[in-house]
């Protein structure tokens, strides 16, 4: 503890320091971890590195740089030290993702049957209707028991006071779970010690409760559905996670020209013909998922995969058309669609979001806009953001002049000081570096959440931007039972 | 097992048979024109132009190359990736094709083919010819490792039998080249007919032949010191116990693929057995008198054809867009093959990046 954690600067004053308090004491549940991490040695340290490195790279833990062309493959940096979440914190973390997410499955139930939250002019009908991800065909379409968004990911941080916000809902195709199991297993294989004075809830049965839940949404009664996982491709940056988890699950990983679609039915070609395929956990986007509906160039596609799925032939998770619920703007009326639905409050607080079609909203946005992250509304991965901050008055004029010419598409939020936890960002040094949570929903006949999820680390120095396309890495995340 | 599994599975084989027979096509010219003191000063092109000959387009060599010699041909055969049948290019799409079924393949196959690219990617023209022989050691071996690694780590199902059939078709053509690279050698361009002859710098030139096949001791053992061309030939072609001949490549592809459909010897259930059993037939009935009075070139070229329409068969029969409309019919005219398969879809490489990550 004395070497690693005696020069480290908590900077409580500023940040929220996840094991830290204000008076510099460690929090404590942290207590046990940092005496283990205490007995170490520089070289020990160094030597259980090294173990974790040779683990990623034998595994092929990689992720894909865009616009990179030589080595796009990088290993997805990994932190030592685990990020610890009191089971009781946890607790109000799970109930508040399960009723956001059962909220947000009746809200999509409802825009794409009676749109009743639009006649009661709750959420703005034309934001529903003119969002691009809005998919006019499938009103009236009922997925299997009634579940749009099997699998989700939202987005947790904390502010300055250590208050749980939900900063985004990624409800299409949200990745990183395997990194979630991935690192569990990388700790316990260098530091099995640092497991042993803790009740460390299991994650391990996430491929199991994905595989579960894919084959509840079953569409007709078949005693062993087929279910396969549809990847766009190797060259598609979440690659090893989707062959990872066809593997955990021991089910076959698909491409676009894998599956074809006779008389409404889908099927996998093999080396002995075709075979009907009853679930597919796509990781392909609507727009390139049926080249006959959506965008007709797609090449990743299955052409008549959307029939087929209108005839209740095939399931698809997650649903089609998810995504006009995890836009940016949308986002900020979440709290009202939780009232609405479930007449309950939220558990779970949004960070405050102006949006930039509402005027008043958007003379605040260009008058503050050097203090405010402004973000387009259907941009992820850190793309497509403006940290105020952190700008320059040129990026800051480009921003404001995109802003006006399109507002609809333009949110900004206060900038928050993410909560900070040391990190190694070398051998030898401990920084405190900004965090946030990802923990993964599944959604079939009820909802599970797996203790934890993926905690992402900005390994930057200063840097906000957790996401793994931005130099962001991650932590292994354990819940504790006291 | 799905379709495009068993074509990666059959292509990453493939290409890591090809990338090793191009090791040795290179390690053999070298050691030939050692033995033979042609090194140099005086370069003889004769043999460089063979071997750009046998393994593939004099007309892509042209254009990029001035003239043909011991570092252009290095290159071109390693390095280049304007060659798609270079070492590199051919590591690189076996990768690929492992990386496309990473989930079908046992993790020590992945780390091996992994291990053999970054060696390759971190190999320079200098080192090679600075010590030829060990760098084409180290690609012979590790394509042995790879091959035993598979063996021991990869179960005996469907998927196997793609892999070894991949191999052996691959391995029975480079075999078929490598007779012809000796054949460019000796024949100076106008007499395409001449007698085989035995001189001694011959001798040399088949003993290179049989030590790129890795085939001298084994020939040795079964015909003593009686290195004249007709035995060389019968062990190279029709031997069915040395597993780098023609006759032993062609029946272990065929034992493969009557696995996979269930074929017999009385009764084959499509094309490509149909195809492979012939073939099998013809060599083991064939008596290498016969091929060498009637020209060993034009049988190797037409070997070489029924190869190819073998492997086209292959394809349509396990890899081709299976619906009942363009089901294999029994026609034999195939779909244009063009030997460079597997090739993951690159095309669609802009559009699997657009895939928004949340």
């Amino acid at each position: 503890m004395k070497r690693f954690f005696n020069r480290y600067e908590a900077e409580s004053e500023r940040f929220f320091d996840e094991v830290f308090s204000m008076e510099g004491k460690p929090r404590p549940h942290y207590g046990k971890l940092l005496q283990r991490f205490g007995q170490f040695s520089q070289e020990e340290i160094n030597a259980r590195k090294e173990i974790i490195n040779i683990f990623f790279r034998n595994q092929g833990i990689t992720f894909t740089v865009y616009g990179v062309d030589e080595g796009i493959e990088r290993i997805f940096p990994f932190d030592l030290i685990p990020r610890i979440l009191p089971a009781k914190e946890w607790q109000t973390i799970e109930k508040g993702l399960t009723q956001r997410i059962t909220a947000l499955n009746e809200f999509l139930f409802d825009i794409y049957h009676t749109q009743k939250i639009l006649k009661d002019k709750v959420v703005p009908a034309e934001l529903i209707l003119g969002s691009k991800h809005f998919a006019r065909e499938f009103v009236g379409v009922s997925p299997p028991l009634g579940v749009y968004i099997h699998v989700t990911g939202s987005d947790i941080i904390r502010d300055n006071d250590g208050n749980y916000f939900v900063l985004e809902d990624n409800l299409r195709t949200p990745s990183g779970v395997s990194y979630m199991l991935q690192n569990r297993q990388a700790l316990k294989r260098a530091f099995p010690v640092v497991f042993e004075k803790y009740k460390v809830r299991p994650i391990e049965n996430y491929p199991q409760e994905l595989l579960r839940t894919l084959q509840e949404i079953i569409p007709n009664s078949k005693q062993e559905p087929n279910v396969v996982v549809l990847t766009p491709g190797i060259y598609n940056s979440a690659y090893f996670e989707h062959s990872f988890l066809a593997r955990q699950m021991g089910i076959e990983l698909t491409e676009g020209k894998d599956l074809v679609v006779n008389n409404n039915k889908v099927y996998k070609r093999t080396t002995r013909g075709l075979e009907r395929v009853d679930v597919i956990y796509r990781r392909v986007d609507d727009s390139f998922i049926d080249p006959l509906v959506f965008r007709p160039d797609s090449m990743l596609g299955v052409a008549g995969l959307i029939n087929a799925y209108r005839k209740g032939n095939v399931a698809l998770a997650n649903a089609i058309g998810t995504g006009v619920a995890d836009d940016k703007v949308i986002y900020s009326f979440v709290p009202k669609i939780i009232r609405y639905y479930l007449g309950e409050e939220p558990i779970l607080q949004n960070v405050p979001t102006w949006l930039a079609s509402n005027p008043s909203d958007l003379k605040y946005i260009l008058e503050n806009i050097g203090t405010l992250v402004v973000k387009a509304a259907n941009e992820s991965g850190g793309y497509g953001m403006l940290i105020g901050p952190e700008s320059t008055i040129a990026e800051q004029e480009q921003f404001a002049e995109m802003i006006v010419a399109n507002p609809r598409n333009y949110i900004a939020q206060p900038t928050i000081s993410l909560s900070r936890h040391p990190s190694f960002i070398n051998e030898s040094e401990l920084h405190g570096c900004h965090i946030d949570l990802r923990p993964y929903v599944l959604y079939g006949r009820n909802i599970t959440i797996v203790p934890g999820g993926l905690t992402r680390v900005a390994l930057k120095r200063g840097s906000l931007v957790v996401n793994s396309s931005q130099g962001g890495g991650s932590k292994d995340t354990w819940v504790v039972d006291e | 097992m799905l379709s495009r599994v068993a074509e990666s599975l059959f292509w990453m084989s493939r290409y890591f048979e090809r990338a090793e027979n191009t090791a040795r096509f290179l390690d053999v010219n070298f050691n030939l024109l050692l033995d033979l003191n042609r090194i140099s000063p005086v370069e003889n092109p004769n043999y460089w132009i063979a071997l750009i000959l046998v393994t593939s387009h004099k007309d892509r060599f042209d254009e990029l190359y001035p003239e043909y010699n011991a570092r252009t041909v290095t290159d071109y055969l390693v390095f280049s990736r304007d060659n798609p049948n270079s070492i590199t290019s051919c590591i690189s799409l076996a990768r690929e094709n492992a990386r496309s079924i990473i989930e079908s393949i046992s993790s020590e196959m992945w780390e091996q083919i992994n291990n053999l690219y970054h060696f390759l990617q971190g190999a320079t023209p200098h080192a090679v010819h600075n010590d030829p022989s060990g760098f084409y050691r180290e690609i012979k071996n590790a394509s042995h490792l790879f091959q035993g690694i598979t063996d021991n780590t990869f179960s005996r199902n469907e998927g196997w039998d793609f892999i070894q059939i991949g191999k052996y078709l691959e391995r029975a053509d480079n075999v078929a080249r490598l007779i012809d690279v000796k054949y460019h050698m000796l024949l100076p361009e106008t007499e395409e007919k001449k007698e085989i002859t035995i001189e001694s710098d011959d001798i040399i030139q088949w003993m290179a032949v049989l030590k790129s096949c890795s085939a001298l001791e084994a020939f040795r053992k079964v015909y003593l010191s009686k290195l004249d061309p007709e035995n060389i030939l019968r062990f190279l072609i029709l031997d069915r116990t040395f597993p780098r001949s023609i006759n032993f490549s062609i029946c272990a592809a065929e034992d493969a693929l009557w696995r996979i459909s269930g074929s017999s010897r009385h009764r084959y259930v499509n094309n490509a057995d149909r195809l492979i059993g012939k073939m099998e037939a013809a060599l083991g009935y064939a008596a290498i008198e016969e091929i060498v009075s009637d020209g060993l070139r034009d049988y190797l070229e037409d070997l070489e054809k029924q190869l190819v329409r073998i492997g086209e068969q292959v394809h349509l029969t396990y890899f081709a867009y299976h619906t009942p409309e363009i089901e294999p019919n029994g026609v034999e005219e195939a779909l244009p093959f063009t030997g460079v398969g597997g090739g993951r879809a690159i095309w669609s490489q802009a559009q699997q990046h657009q895939q928004q990550q949340q």
